[in-house]
């Protein structure tokens, strides 16, 4: 995010793009609300009625996957009613008339039969977010997964720079990070292109300064992405690429990648799969062996909030049973493995992290916990040095001659849409109860009482009434990739022909359904559209045995209790 | 989802005239198949034995009927076990029952009565004596009828309603949802 | 007059943790230790969701509550400020929950307890102001966006005041402009 968390409650005017606060954030939610009480102007982009589309004042109920029409048109009523910040567009940016090229074609009449909305709505957002100041836009998974997506994230940034709303508080441009600790772990560089610090690995002069820093040679190419690995398990001609080994940390890609049977396959087909984590998963199914990690409290270390804020947690109780934290299972590996990490604590590990890494390399522990986190980029040691609360101060960006870029692309659809087969769409969502995957809150009793398998499938209550389902019946839903079972919940928050499920349900899973098609740049999968079916179970006492069955066959695979005594 | 509650029937004494059409409509369709009642009124040999009462009171008439509470006191009072719960629903089996007279008592609403036995168009003498057989008589919600409860099919003035109480309960939070909404601004 | 707990929906962001707060005080911590198919799950606030709302809603403590005439048995009753159900009388024929315009009320299983026939029993429950528990109402107290409040007899009293006397104020003005400022 170019500015920070509390900055939200003071905009002026919040874009909300493709980001459900309430569901994902509550935290940044409540900001959301205390800004709109201040009197925030607030347009909402979502196909669903989510809590902030609930209390904004423009709410553009889009078609799924029409991200970059809407923006191209927003852009094009901006540039059209001389809406545009030129001081700003002159003094800090480039290939500002290269991008009006592409935007000329879309106005909102253009963009109004692939977006459905009116064009005249497009333009009073567009108009909204120009004049009211400062702006501010807040983006999530509604931008990111779908197979254009890194076009969409330069489409809102130019957005933010036509009008000036880069370098100063409460403005800017902020992805609100799916989860903790995903801005961690790309600052410490677990991408496949960058080092710590977002340091490329192919320019060389950094990767001799890694070298030298950790005395072995390392690669000078990109390495590959998650959603890459089925595909190089099972489908890799080239030997020397095959994957053979598959060693997974704090992630459950059995349940939260796209086309989980590819995925079971691949898993299955591997020679060697290590599954580090805290509590069983699907993916502990097919690990040959399983490395149990501390959980939060039992150990401590430094997260980074989405705004680029390290925080240090601390450990509060003493670990019980074979666990160890995750840094020293990795260093005791290492060692086994012939590199030896001999690190005492997780401030040695730190301090060698920063002093590689000259945007944070003034982020020591002290200062982190004399100013209870410190925003990064924090360049300088010295104490007088407390971070970056928000970028691009003064209209600098972080290239060669600091001005920004205008980068326009033409908006394309999702690659599956919906077809005779599989008249519907589906597209993957959040709750608040339980926390993504469940690794953690499926184990919570209170969270489980609130919601349990299979999960739910939100549909408009038309299809529903058209399918013939009631609320709570249990249907099935399928895909080209698969299918689950799972209780339909009609609700007038989503528009006809759309489904939305949450990702978190083991039996209610998904991610059979979903497929894997990349945005080309970020390698994420387009979650948020595929075509699919709805079913109605005419036996649903069989519907429920079944479910109650499966249930109880995953947890006794698991090793877990089912449901008796304190160990569930 | 498998309903938890038991769905009863219950009257509104705003719009009851106190015809009695229920009470007739009640009798006709538990009573067709083992006691040939016929079409009209001639063909009745036994008596009439509604599940469903006619109460006239101060401020007008209306019948009541169980409420087929989820603690049901005449199923708890029985000893006999001849009342249970079937699909949420609180049954007695005339056959089990020996007219103790127990859940008549327990019953907070009346809606229990002992009425003469009747079978393959005859009444029932008692095993071991010429009185007639009686049976806790109260309302099942036409379980075994197809149409659902004919009392209510049968009111002409749609005084008696048959309710959902899962149901009516989600619409009326909706309501006040959105009465919420009205005194929002309350300070 | 009876006090009440109601919700904002300018400031609920529906994340439902008011209903586990709820049921949390309720049962008590023991909740967190014992086979969980031993304790109730029975908040007494629900979680309202429609195109245009989230909101809990719950019990008004009713000044002429409408559960309490109608129940048989006399197991609701009012005292310290609030409408209470004694659930070991209740009978569960659901007269109170069919009276209540608000749907405020649920019948819920006490587990543990058994019926005649073998199954739990199943009384009325409904938000009792979390009477008896330290702290006041938890719904109230757990809310990350505060968009519960208790309301007592005093607040409602101090807000209908201030309202007249805006409401004179009004008036004043609409015959002397020139006072105005």
């Amino acid at each position: 995010m170019s500015m920070g968390i509390p900055e939200v409650e003071d905009a002026g005017c919040l874009l909300c793009f493709g980001y459900n606060g309430a569901d994902s954030h509550p935290i940044v939610a409540r900001r959301i609300v205390r800004g709109r009480q201040k009197g925030m102007k607030i347009i909402c982009v979502d196909p669903r009625v989510t809590e902030t589309a609930r209390i904004s004042d423009i709410h553009l109920q889009l078609k799924g996957g029409s991200n970059l029409a809407l923006v191209n048109a927003m852009a094009h009523v901006i540039w059209e009613e001389g809406l545009t910040d030129d001081r700003f567009i002159q003094e800090h940016t480039k290939g500002y008339d290269e991008f009006l090229k592409v935007i000329e074609k879309y106005t909102p009449e253009y963009a109004e039969p692939i977006t459905h909305i009116p064009a005249d709505m497009i333009r009073q957002a567009a108009r909204m977010y120009a004049t009211t100041k400062p702006a501010m836009i807040l983006y999530g998974m509604g931008v990111c997964q779908f197979s254009q997506a890194v076009d969409v994230v330069k489409g809102l940034a130019n957005l933010a720079l036509m009008t000036g709303n880069f370098g100063g508080p409460s403005m800017g441009i902020g992805p609100v990070r799916g989860q903790n600790n995903v801005q961690g772990a790309c600052d410490m560089g677990a991408l496949p292109n960058s080092y710590p610090g977002y340091q490329n690995v192919t320019v060389p002069e950094i990767r001799e300064k890694f070298e030298k820093a950790w005395g072995v040679p390392l690669s000078d190419k990109v390495g590959c992405p998650i959603t890459h690995v089925p595909h190089r398990i099972l489908h890799e001609k080239d030997e020397k690429k095959r994957i053979h080994a598959y060693y997974i940390f704090g992630e459950d890609p059995a349940q939260s990648d796209p086309d989980l049977a590819e995925v079971r396959e691949a898993l299955d087909k591997c020679d060697f799969v290590v599954m580090q984590d805290i509590y069983m998963n699907k993916t502990g199914l097919y690990a040959d062996v399983i490395l149990p990690a501390t959980a939060w409290g039992e150990n401590e270390g430094v997260y980074t909030c989405a705004d680029r804020g390290f925080q240090r947690f601390r450990k509060l109780i003493e670990p019980e049973g074979d666990l160890k934290p995750d840094w020293q299972i990795i260093a005791e590996i290492s060692t086994a493995m012939g590199y030896p990490m001999n690190y005492k604590n997780t401030e040695e590990i730190w301090n060698e992290m920063i002093d590689l890494c000259p945007s944070f390399a003034g982020a020591t522990y002290e200062k982190l916990e004399k100013y209870n986190g410190v925003q990064w980029p924090c360049r300088d040691k010295s104490m007088e040095d407390k971070g970056t609360p928000y970028l691009h101060k003064g209209g600098n960006f972080a290239t060669a001659d600091k001005k920004a870029l205008f980068y326009g692309t033409d908006w394309h659809p999702p690659l599956e849409m919906e077809n005779d087969e599989y008249p519907m769409s589906l597209s993957t969502v959040r709750e608040v109860g339980h926390y993504s995957v469940r690794t953690m809150t499926g184990n919570c009793r209170m969270l489980r009482s609130l919601e349990d398998e299979p999960g739910w499938v939100q549909m408009n209550p038309d299809d529903c009434k058209r399918l013939n389902l009631e609320k709570g019946e249990l249907v099935k839903i399928l895909s080209k990739r698969g299918y689950c079972i799972t209780r339909c919940l009609p609700t007038e928050r989503v528009k006809p022909g759309a489904t939305y499920m949450t990702y978190q349900w083991w039996i209610g899973a998904c991610n059979e359904l979903t497929l894997a098609n990349l945005d080309p740049i970020s390698n994420t999968p387009e979650y948020k559209y595929c075509a699919c079916r709805v079913e109605k179970i005419e036996d649903q006492e069989w519907a429920e045995r079944h479910v109650k069955e499966l249930y109880d066959d995953i947890r006794v695979q698991m090793g877990i209790d089912t449901g008796k005594g304190a160990a569930s | 989802m498998k309903k938890e509650l038991g769905s009863f029937v219950i009257g509104d004494s705003t719009k009851c005239t106190g015809c009695k059409a229920c009470e007739m409509a009640c009798f006709t369709v538990h009573n067709q198949g083992s006691n040939h009642v016929g079409k009209t009124v001639g063909t009745v040999t036994v008596p009439v034995v509604p599940r469903l009462f006619l109460t006239k009171f101060e401020y007008g008439c209306m019948p009541i009927q169980c409420k087929h509470c989820e603690n049901a006191p005449c199923l708890n009072a029985c000893t006999k076990g001849a009342i249970s719960r079937i699909d949420n629903q609180v049954i007695v089996d005339p056959e089990k029952c020996i007219g103790c007279k127990d859940c008549m008592q327990a019953c907070p609403f009346g809606a229990v009565t002992l009425l003469p036995y009747a079978k393959d168009g005859k009444v029932v003498a008692q095993i071991g004596s010429n009185e007639t057989r009686v049976f806790a008589s109260k309302c099942d919600l036409c379980k075994d009828v197809p149409g659902g409860p004919a009392c209510v099919r049968a009111c002409p003035h749609e005084a008696l309603r048959l309710v959902d109480p899962e149901a009516e309960r989600e619409e009326k939070n909706i309501k006040a949802a959105e009465a919420l909404l009205l005194t929002k601004n309350w300070r | 007059m009876n006090y009440f707990v109601k919700g904002n929906p300018d400031l609920c962001i529906g994340c439902r943790t008011c209903m586990i707060g709820c049921v949390v005080v309720h049962e008590g911590k023991h909740i967190f230790e014992v086979d969980p198919d031993s304790y109730n799950f029975n908040p007494r606030l629900h979680m309202v969701k429609t195109a245009k709302i989230s909101v809990p809603v719950q019990c008004k403590h009713c000044e002429n509550p409408a559960c309490m005439a109608a129940c048989p048995v006399q197991a609701i009753y009012q005292e310290d400020h609030r409408v209470l159900i004694n659930t070991d009388k209740c009978i569960g024929c659901k007269a109170c929950a069919t009276a209540c315009p608000f749907g405020a009320i649920d019948i819920v299983s006490l587990a543990g307890t058994r019926q005649a026939d073998g199954s739990e029993r199943k009384v009325a429950n409904k938000c009792d102001l979390c009477n008896n528990i330290a702290g006041g109402p938890a719904c109230v107290r757990v809310c990350p966006t505060q968009a519960l409040s208790l309301v007592t007899e005093e607040d409602l009293g101090g807000a209908m005041e201030k309202k007249r006397m805006e409401a004179a104020r009004n008036a004043y003005m609409e015959i002397h402009p020139q006072n105005g400022g």
